[in-house]
C-alpha cells in the first residue's frame, strides 16, 4: 500500500508501515493526505460527536478542504475539563457520563453511573461496560481533564510506538518488540487511567506479552485520579485560606493516606525494587520504562557499588518527563547509560490529547509523526501561522488516529515549530518541535506586569508557586 | 508616533540618567523599552538615615505649595514627559485610548492644594508630621510623652494596571515626607518617571524632589535586590500585586523591614432577586452591574467579577438571573468608550474556557464572549465557574443561589468591593462582610473608586503605616523640651 493511502486511511495501516515511510513525501504532499483523512473523519463523526457538531455549526465549516477549514474546527484544550468540578464532590457521575458523551461517538447511554462515589470508580465502571478507555490528566489546580479514547485506539497507539522503537534509528535497526517481547520493567504504578498508566497497559500486552513478563514497583496499585485531584484541590483551597471547602469522604481520606504513606517510603522502595530487578534480569535485555530522576538515583546508587553495564546491550530505555525540577550534575545522562549498559534511549513529546507522541532525535528536536497534522497558532491572536520556515506559537494539531472522538485540538503549549522547508540536523525530513516547549499557564503574566486586580496571573502564579514546592507523585 | 523601542529614564534623587543600555519587554503586544542598568547605580538608589534631615524642616504648607505647583505642571497639554508616558501607555496598557486620555487629564487634580489638604487631614489627621505633639495623658501614667511622625525610607513596588498608582505613590510619599524608591512595573514603566522628571524641572533641589527615585529593574534581579532589600538601606516595603511582586521580596525579608502588602483584590455583587421583580429595578441593576463589571475594562481591583443573585423563594429565579445577565450584557456593550471598550488583548485562556462552555457544558450559559466583547456566564448549576479566578476582560459570572448564606461563601479577604442591591441589604450585610474581611461595600453601580474620596484602602490606613511614629518620654512633671 502506498504511503499516501496509508495516511489517508490512518489508524489501521499507519502502525503497520515503516516508521519513516512518510519522510518520502514533501511536507505539502503529507499535509494533503492528512487533510483528506481529516475530511473523512469529519464526515464520519459529524452527527456522532456532540462537540464537533456544535463546533461545525458555530464556525460554519461544512467540509475540510484546507488547513484554514481545519483550524476552525479545533477544540480548545479546556473542553476536556468543561464539567463543573462540584459534580465530582456531589458524586454526580451520571452527569459526568452525560458530559463525556458529548466528546465521543461511543454510545454510553446504557451506562448507569448513579451511586458511584469516586473518579476512579467512574473510570473503572466505564472501562468495564464500554469500549471507552478514558484518560485523566493531573491539573495542578485539582481539576482534571478527561479525554476519551477507545480500546482500539490504545492498541493502535501502542503498535505505532513499537514501529518507532524498531525503525527510529534506521529501518529495522531496533528490536521489533511486538514480535520479540522483552521483560518490561517499570518503577511506577501498574494500574490507573493517567496517560502513562494507560500507555503502560498497552506495552504490557504488546511488548512484554502479558503481566508475567513484567516487574512494577507497585504491581497491584492504582495511580488514583482522586488522589491526584485531591492534592491539587487541597493546594488551591489552602491558598484561598479555605481548606475545609474540600469534601473528604472516608474512602477518599483512606486513599490519600495510602498515597502519602507510599510516598514516604518511595525512595527506599525504589532502591529495593532496583535490587529485585538486578537479581532477576542482570545482563539480560529488558524494556525499561522510567522517568529520569528514578534512573539518576539508580545510577548514583549503582556507582557507589561499582556496578556498570547492568543489563543486556539489546535493552531498550523508554523515558521522558524531564527532571521534575531536580538539578543534576553535568554528564548525568551518560552516568545513567553507563550504569544501564545502553547507549540509546527513546523520549517523546507527547500530550494526552494526541495518540502518537513525537520522538526525540539526537539533536534534541521532537519529530511530528505522520499521524499528526500540526497547526501553529499565533500565541496571542490564535491566527493560523504560515506553514513555512520556523516559528513560535501555540501548538495545535489534528490527530489522524482519533476514531471515537474529534482529533482537532489546541494544546496549552507554546512551541517552536520548524522543518517545513529544511531538514533537521539529524537528517530527518518533516516538521519538528524544538526543545523549548513551555506551558502557557507557566509563561503567562510575563515579567513584572503587576496588577492590584486579582484576576488572572496572580492566582495562577500562586498555584504554580505552591505546586512547585509539592512533590510530584508520578 | 510610536518609536520601535521606548526609552525609560532612571531617576535617582533629582538626577535623570538616560544611558539606556538594557531592553525589556512591556506588557503590550510588541511593546519593548530601554532603560539604564539600575544595578550600576545601586549604591545611590537608597538614602542614608542622615540624608533624611532635609525633610524634617518641611511643614505641611510647604508640601501643599510644592504639590500644587506640580499639579499645574502635570497638565498633559503642556508637559511633554506626560505626553510621552501617555503615548507609551497607549501601546502598553490594557486600557483603551479614551480611558487613558481621561486618566492622564485628571491626574493633576490629585496634586491640587485643596485635595491634598483634604487627603492629609482625613487620612492622617493632626500635625504630627510637622512637630512633636503631646497626646493626652491618663492620670495613672507616671510618664509623659510627646510623639512625632516621620517619613520612612520606603521601597514601593507599584502596580501598573492603571497609570494612577505610581503618581499616587509620589503623592503619598510627599505627604508623609518619606524617601521613596519606586520600582516601576513593566505594564507602566514611564508614568511615574514622567512625574519625577517634572518635579526635577520645577524644583531640582527641593527635598521632596530629592527623595524620589524611580527605577525599573526586572523583578528578582539579584544585582539590585540583594543590595537594596537590606534593613540598613530601607525601612519599609509597600508591595502592590501579591505574589507576583513579593515573591522576590520574601527571599530578602528580615527583621527591620516592614512589609506592607496591597494584595490583588476583586469585586463581588450580591443582589436580592425579589427586588428585581419590578422591571424598572431590573433595568437599573443591569445598568449598574454593567458599570461595575466594565469600567476600566475590568482591569481594576474593584471590578465586579461574580454576581450572586439570591433567590429566596422567588419562583424561576434562574430565568430571572438569566434575564439580568442578558440586560447587563446589553448595557456593557453600550458603555461609552471613555469608560469601557472591548478588551484589546482578550485573555486567550479565558476565551478557551468560554468556548469550551459553549461547546460542551450542561451547567452554564454564555451570553456574548464570541470575540473580545466581554461575556456574562450564567451558572444554571448554581455554583461559580471553576475558572472564576480568571474572570477578566469584561467577563462576569452570574450565580443564582437560594440563600444569602450561599452567596456569603464568596466573601473573603480577597474581596475588596462588595456591590449590594437593594440598599436595605447593605446594612444587613456590612458587619458580617467585615468579619469575612471584605473591605468596602457599595451600591450597585458604585464599584468604581472615586479617587477624590479619602478613605482607608484595602482595610488599611496606608498613610499612617507609611510613617514612623517616634515617641519621646519623660517623667510626669518634667518640663517638655521645646516642640
Amino acid at each position: 500500500m502506498a504511503v499516501a493511502e496509508r495516511i489517508l486511511t490512518a489508524s489501521a495501516t499507519l502502525a503497520d508501515a515503516h516508521y519513516d515511510e512518510a519522510e518520502s513525501l514533501a511536507p505539502e504532499q503529507l499535509t494533503e493526505c492528512q487533510l483528506a483523512c481529516a475530511q473523512r473523519r469529519f464526515s464520519t463523526l459529524r452527527g456522532q460527536v456532540g462537540v464537533l457538531d456544535r463546533l461545525a455549526a458555530s464556525s460554519g465549516v461544512r467540509s475540510v478542504d484546507n488547513v484554514a477549514d481545519l483550524a476552525r474546527l479545533l477544540l480548545p484544550h479546556t473542553v476536556f475539563k468543561s464539567y463543573p468540578l462540584h459534580w465530582i464532590d456531589d458524586g454526580r457521575f451520571d452527569l459526568m457520563t452525560r458530559w463525556i458523551q458529548g466528546l465521543t461517538s461511543l454510545d454510553l447511554s446504557a451506562i448507569d453511573c448513579t451511586g458511584l462515589e469516586t473518579i476512579d470508580d467512574w473510570i473503572s465502571y466505564i472501562d468495564l461496560h464500554s469500549e471507552l478507555r478514558v484518560i485523566h490528566t493531573f491539573g495542578t489546580s485539582g481539576k482534571l481533564s478527561f479525554i476519551p479514547r477507545s480500546r482500539s485506539e490504545w492498541r493502535t497507539g501502542g503498535r505505532l510506538v513499537g514501529a518507532c522503537l524498531r525503525d527510529w534509528h534506521g529501518r529495522g535497526s531496533g528490536r521489533d518488540l511486538i514480535r520479540h517481547h522483552l521483560p518490561l520493567i517499570c518503577p511506577s504504578y501498574r494500574l490507573g487511567a493517567g496517560a502513562i498508566q494507560r500507555g503502560v497497559s498497552s506495552a504490557v500486552e504488546l511488548f512484554a506479552g502479558g503481566d508475567d513478563n513484567c516487574l512494577f514497583l507497585y504491581p497491584q496499585t492504582r495511580f488514583s485520579a482522586d488522589v491526584a485531584s485531591l492534592a491539587g484541590r487541597l493546594r488551591t483551597a489552602d491558598l484561598r485560606g479555605d481548606p475545609d471547602s474540600v469534601v473528604l469522604t472516608p474512602s477518599l481520606r483512606a486513599r490519600r493516606a495510602e498515597a502519602v504513606a507510599r510516598e514516604r517510603t518511595r525512595e527506599r522502595d525504589t532502591a529495593e525494587f532496583l535490587e529485585q530487578v538486578m537479581r532477576r534480569y542482570m545482563h539480560e535485555d529488558i524494556y525499561l520504562l522510567s522517568v529520569w530522576p528514578v534512573l539518576y538515583d539508580w545510577a548514583t546508587a549503582a556507582r557507589k557499588l561499582g556496578s556498570r553495564g547492568a543489563f543486556g546491550r539489546g535493552s531498550i530505555l523508554h523515558t521522558g518527563g524531564g527532571t521534575k525540577g531536580r538539578q543534576f550534575p553535568p554528564g548525568w545522562r551518560q552516568q545513567i547509560f553507563d550504569f544501564l549498559g545502553v547507549d540509546r534511549h527513546y523520549e517523546f513529546y507527547a500530550m494526552s490529547e494526541l495518540i502518537a507522541g513525537a520522538p526525540c532525535c539526537s539533536v534534541g528536536n521532537y519529530h511530528i509523526p505522520p499521524a499528526t497534522l500540526p497547526i501553529l497558532l499565533d500565541s496571542r491572536t490564535g491566527a493560523v501561522l504560515p506553514r513555512t520556515g520556523r516559528a513560535r506559537g501555540r501548538f495545535a494539531a489534528f490527530d489522524l488516529l482519533a476514531e471515537c472522538s474529534w482529533g482537532g485540538v489546541i494544546s496549552g503549549d507554546e512551541v517552536t515549530l520548524a522543518g517545513w522547508d529544511d531538514t533537521c540536523q539529524c537528517g530527518r525530513r518533516g516538521t519538528y518541535v524544538e526543545p523549548d516547549i513551555r506551558r502557557f499557564s507557566a509563561a503567562e503574566g510575563g515579567v513584572d506586569k503587576i496588577s492590584c486586580s486579582a484576576a488572572n496571573d496572580a492566582y495562577e502564579r500562586a498555584v504554580g508557586f505552591l505546586a512547585g514546592s509539592a512533590e510530584s507523585i508520578l | 508616533m510610536k518609536p520601535d523601542v521606548w526609552r525609560v529614564p532612571l531617576i535617582v534623587r533629582g538626577k535623570i540618567i538616560e544611558e539606556c543600555t538594557l531592553e525589556f519587554p512591556g506588557a503590550g503586544r510588541e511593546c519593548r523599552f530601554l532603560t539604564p542598568d539600575a544595578s550600576a547605580h545601586v549604591e545611590r538608589l537608597a538614602a542614608r538615615p542622615a540624608d533624611m534631615a532635609d525633610l524634617i524642616g518641611l511643614r505641611a504648607v510647604d508640601v501643599f505649595d510644592y504639590l500644587d505647583g506640580l499639579s499645574e505642571r502635570l497638565v498633559i497639554q503642556r508637559n511633554p514627559h506626560m505626553q510621552h508616558a501617555y503615548e507609551m501607555a497607549r501601546h502598553n496598557s490594557m486600557l483603551s485610548d479614551d480611558m487613558l486620555r481621561e486618566m492622564y487629564a485628571k491626574l493633576p487634580l490629585l496634586f491640587r492644594r485643596d485635595f491634598v489638604q483634604h487627603r492629609t487631614a482625613t487620612l492622617l489627621g493632626g500635625d504630627q508630621l510637622d512637630r512633636w505633639v503631646e497626646p493626652p495623658r491618663f492620670p495613672l501614667a507616671r510618664t509623659c510623652a510627646t510623639m512625632r511622625a516621620f517619613g520612612a525610607r520606603t521601597l514601593h513596588i507599584v502596580a501598573g494596571n492603571t497609570p494612577v498608582i505610581g503618581p499616587i505613590t509620589v503623592l503619598n510619599n510627599a505627604i508623609t515626607r518619606g524617601d521613596a524608591i519606586i520600582k516601576s512595573p513593566s505594564n507602566d514603566p514611564l508614568t511615574t518617571a514622567a512625574v519625577a522628571r517634572t518635579m526635577i524641572e520645577m524644583a531640582p533641589s527641593h527635598p521632596l524632589t530629592r527623595h524620589v527615585t524611580v527605577a525599573y529593574w526586572k523583578g528578582g534581579d539579584a544585582r539590585v535586590e540583594h543590595e537594596l532589600y537590606d534593613p540598613r538601606r530601607i525601612e519599609k516595603i509597600v508591595a502592590w500585586g501579591g505574589l507576583g511582586s513579593i515573591r522576590h521580596v520574601t527571599g530578602h525579608l528580615q527583621p527591620g523591614i516592614e512589609l506592607i502588602t496591597l494584595d490583588p483584590k476583586i469585586g463581588v455583587a450580591i443582589i436580592d432577586a425579589s427586588s428585581l421583580k419590578d422591571t424598572a429595578a431590573l433595568l437599573r441593576v443591569a445598568a449598574g452591574l454593567a458599570l461595575d463589571i466594565g469600567s476600566m475594562n475590568q482591569e481594576a481591583c474593584f471590578n465586579t467579577r461574580l454576581v450572586y443573585v439570591v433567590g429566596g423563594g422567588v419562583p424561576d429565579d434562574i430565568a430571572l438571573a438569566t434575564r439580568l445577565a442578558e440586560l447587563t450584557f446589553e448595557n456593557l456593550q453600550a458603555l461609552p468608550p471613555a469608560l469601557s471598550t472591548p478588551h484589546r488583548e482578550f485573555d486567550p485562556e479565558l476565551k478557551a474556557e468560554l468556548d469550551a462552555l459553549r461547546l460542551l457544558d450542561l451547567g452554564h450559559e454564555v451570553i456574548g464572549g464570541r470575540h473580545n466583547e466581554g461575556a456574562l456566564i450564567v451558572s444554571h448549576c448554581r455554583k461559580p465557574v471553576d475558572f472564576a479566578h480568571r474572570l477578566a476582560c469584561r467577563v462576569a459570572n452570574v450565580v443564582p443561589v437560594r440563600t444569602l448564606c450561599e452567596a456569603q461563601t464568596a466573601l473573603n479577604n480577597s474581596v475588596q468591593t462588595l456591590c449590594v442591591y437593594p440598599e436595605s441589604l447593605k446594612e444587613r450585610l456590612r458587619d458580617s462582610a467585615a468579619l469575612h474581611a471584605v473591605q468596602r461595600l457599595v451600591s450597585v453601580g458604585g464599584a468604581m473608586i472615586d479617587p477624590f474620596l479619602a478613605t482607608p484602602q484595602d482595610g488599611m490606613e496606608l498613610l499612617r503605616r507609611m510613617c514612623k511614629w517616634t515617641v519621646e518620654e519623660r517623667p510626669a512633671g518634667a518640663r517638655a523640651s521645646s516642640t
